[in-house]
């Protein structure tokens, strides 16, 4: 009995303290889902299973229109934000020593340092100003500012796998003749890949689901997801906006999901 | 023909500073089994690390059939290794892993096909080639490395602890095969081991590192016995120590009588006596040899032999081992004392540290 080592499983009472938490966490979740196959237009009153308010909000306009400025701006900003944190995680565990790297570290995860309101009326301030005097009100403004928060998220998964690829394996490359440019195409781009597509994927949900930033930034008019739904929560809550937000969601899980099953991929 | 003059090697700087490799002066020959062997942090892998370029000398020169090699970088050096990690690419094949120093080149797709069958072929490892390398054993892992390192057809092929990884029994093989591959291809290779066994029975040569110098450089059988100093005969084989002093060709073992010797003419003063085990002759008086006798403490039975530790009229210890042969003498018992003789020809005076330190 005592070799037995310790687990939290044996602790009295854990049990229900973790069954309590997952209801906390997923119960609300899970009546959305609900309430989103829902025939009946009114919440609370169930009249039965329909997929009707789904079929509603692909023919709504303004919800097309959202939803792939949505997809526009998560894609591009993940792209860049994993550009940028690939260079930033080889110059980190690559080449020399570089001065400064606590530094780095630093600027990188700015994004989870500073609230996020500071970060978005910041962001707002500089941006208006710009719009101001180039008179473009397109959706590059969100792209670069969801770019900045999307950073340090595209860059963990990028520097997970090059702190543990083993670094023989590009000596061994230059050793065979390789130059540089040549190993790090055939070598460690190809260890690299699964995390950097980690990181693209959830760049992209970070960016997919963000509100804040989005509010502030977006030129009038133009609407992400979230802050289209946002909008249509003021005005009535309908069971549409159920099936949008089942829609978002299973947007972002299977992106979480995906990237998941690559990171846990060996190197 | 590699030429290393001088070559030293400190990393760091100032109080900080740490000489890996102090002055080391040797030439390895043309299709030379080359080793360097000595106890760990000795400065063997960086000496490989020097010549195959992933480090540059902070002084002394290498010289590659006459050219100096300092300025190229390690992408151009005619010079292949094979890590002791193995080092294959993991998300590469067999195949892949071999054509790639070929491909990086950039030989002629048809010559690369053509030399990854060759050397896959020459490593047995042709009914492998596409399986990703990571699902390989390590005895496939080292023969497909070997492969990969042999394909661009190296002037040397630097081997760092290629067969620590392996089991006893693999690593026996693997000895006897790359033995067999070296002597076939006429290559030269430089081989770092810790274990003096695989040095021994592999090398043209040895050369024994310690703290960053060059011990010794010699043929295995020069090495066992003349070593060049007690360090080298403490490390290659077992050896007992008897101190002594040497005057006018005659060399005086402590507590015994004088005899001449030829090897003492070189010498003044306090020495140290090394006797290989197996040279000293257990329960006879023989001929030309130091008499003497010991008390047995303990016989340890090796299989072929039987070690047997005895303690002299004086104090010292001794290690003896008598050959296990079908008639031998079983008769030794421990607590017993027994007469030794201790040959004038295997007695070897090495140079005594502590007689030169004061
Ligand atoms: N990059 C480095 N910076 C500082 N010191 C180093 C560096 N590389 C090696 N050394 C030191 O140089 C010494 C020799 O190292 P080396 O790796 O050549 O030893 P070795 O003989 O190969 O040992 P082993 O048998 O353990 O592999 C060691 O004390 C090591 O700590
Ligand atoms: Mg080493």
């Amino acid at each position: 009995m005592s070799k037995r080592k310790f687990s939290v499983r044996h602790v009295p009472g854990a049990a229900p303290i973790a069954i309590v938490t997952f209801v906390a966490l997923y119960a609300p979740v899970l009546i959305l889902i609900a309430n989103a196959f829902n025939a009946g237009p009114v919440i609370g009153r169930w009249e039965g299973f329909s997929g009707r308010w789904f079929v509603a909000a692909i023919g709504n306009d303004a919800f097309r229109n959202a939803a792939l400025n949505s997809l526009i701006v998560a894609a591009l900003a993940a792209l860049i934000s994993t550009s940028l944190a690939t260079m930033a995680a080889l110059a980190i565990t690559r080449g020399r020593r570089l001065r400064g790297e606590g530094g780095i570290f630093v600027v990188l995860n700015q994004p989870l340092l500073v609230p996020e309101i500071v970060l978005a009326i910041a962001l707002m301030i500089v941006l208006a100003q710009i719009k101001q005097a180039t008179g473009y009100h397109g959706l590059g403004y969100l792209i670069v500012a969801h770019s900045t928060f999307c950073i340090p998220f595209a860059f963990m998964p990028i520097r997970a796998r090059l702190e543990g690829m083993d670094l023989t394996l590009e000596t061994a490359a230059m050793d065979l003749y390789a130059g540089r440019f040549y190993t790090f195409r055939r070598v460690t781009l190809p260890l690299l890949a699964p995390g950097i597509l980690a990181g693209f994927m959830l760049a992209f949900v970070v960016s997919l689901d963000n509100v804040v930033v989005s509010s502030f930034v977006k030129s009038p008019g133009q609407e992400t997801l979230p802050t289209y739904l946002m909008g249509e929560l003021r005005r009535n809550l309908s069971s549409e906006i159920y099936a949008i937000s089942a829609l978002l969601l299973f947007a972002s899980v299977t992106v979480v999901a995906a990237s998941w099953l690559i990171t846990r991929r060996k190197p | 023909m590699l030429e290393i003059k001088s070559l030293s090697k400190t990393f760091g700087a100032g109080v900080a500073a740490y000489h890996a490799l102090r002055s080391v002066d040797v030439t390895v020959a043309e299709g030379e089994f080359f080793t360097l062997l000595g106890p760990s942090g000795c400065g063997k892998t960086t000496l490989l690390r020097l010549i195959a370029g992933f480090e540059q000398p902070t002084g002394g020169q290498l010289v590659l059939d006459g050219q100096d090699i300092a300025a190229i970088p390690p992408s151009r050096r005619p010079v292949n290794t094979v890590f002791q990690s193995y080092a294959l690419f993991p998300h590469m094949t067999v195949a892949q892993n071999v054509a790639f120093g070929l491909e990086a080149r950039g030989t002629a797709p048809g010559d690369v096909a053509r030399r990854v069958d060759e050397m896959l072929q020459l490593v047995q490892m042709d009914h492998l080639r596409d399986r990703k390398s990571a699902a390989l054993s390590g005895g496939q892992q080292q023969r497909v490395a070997l492969a990969r390192a042999l394909a661009p057809r190296p002037r040397i092929l630097l081997l760092d602890e290629p067969l620590s990884a392996l089991d006893l029994k693999l690593r026996k093989e693997m000895q006897a095969e790359l033995k067999r591959l070296q002597r076939e291809m006429g290559l030269t290779f430089i081989f770092v081991t810790h274990d003096q066994d695989e040095a021994l029975t592999m090398s043209d040569r040895i050369a024994v590192m310690e703290g960053g110098r060059l011990q010794q450089v010699a043929t295995p059988r020069d090495l066992y016995d003349h070593p060049a100093n007690r360090f080298v005969a403490g490390f290659i084989g077992e050896t007992n120590f008897l101190p002594g002093r040497a005057a006018e060709g005659q060399l005086r073992l402590d507590g015994f009588a004088p005899v001449a010797l030829a090897e003492a003419k070189a010498v003044n003063g306090a020495v140290t006596v090394m006797i290989r085990p197996e040279h000293i002759i257990v329960g006879r008086e023989a001929p030309d040899c130091v008499q003497t006798s010991g008390q047995i403490d303990e016989l340890v039975f090796f299989g072929t032999d039987t070690h047997v530790k005895l303690t002299l009229p004086g104090g010292a210890s001794l290690t003896a081992r008598a050959q296990n042969s079908l008639h031998s003498a079983t008769d030794l018992n421990p607590g017993q004392t027994v007469p030794l003789s201790l040959p004038y020809d295997a007695l070897r005076i090495l140079p005594d540290e502590a007689a030169h330190a004061v």
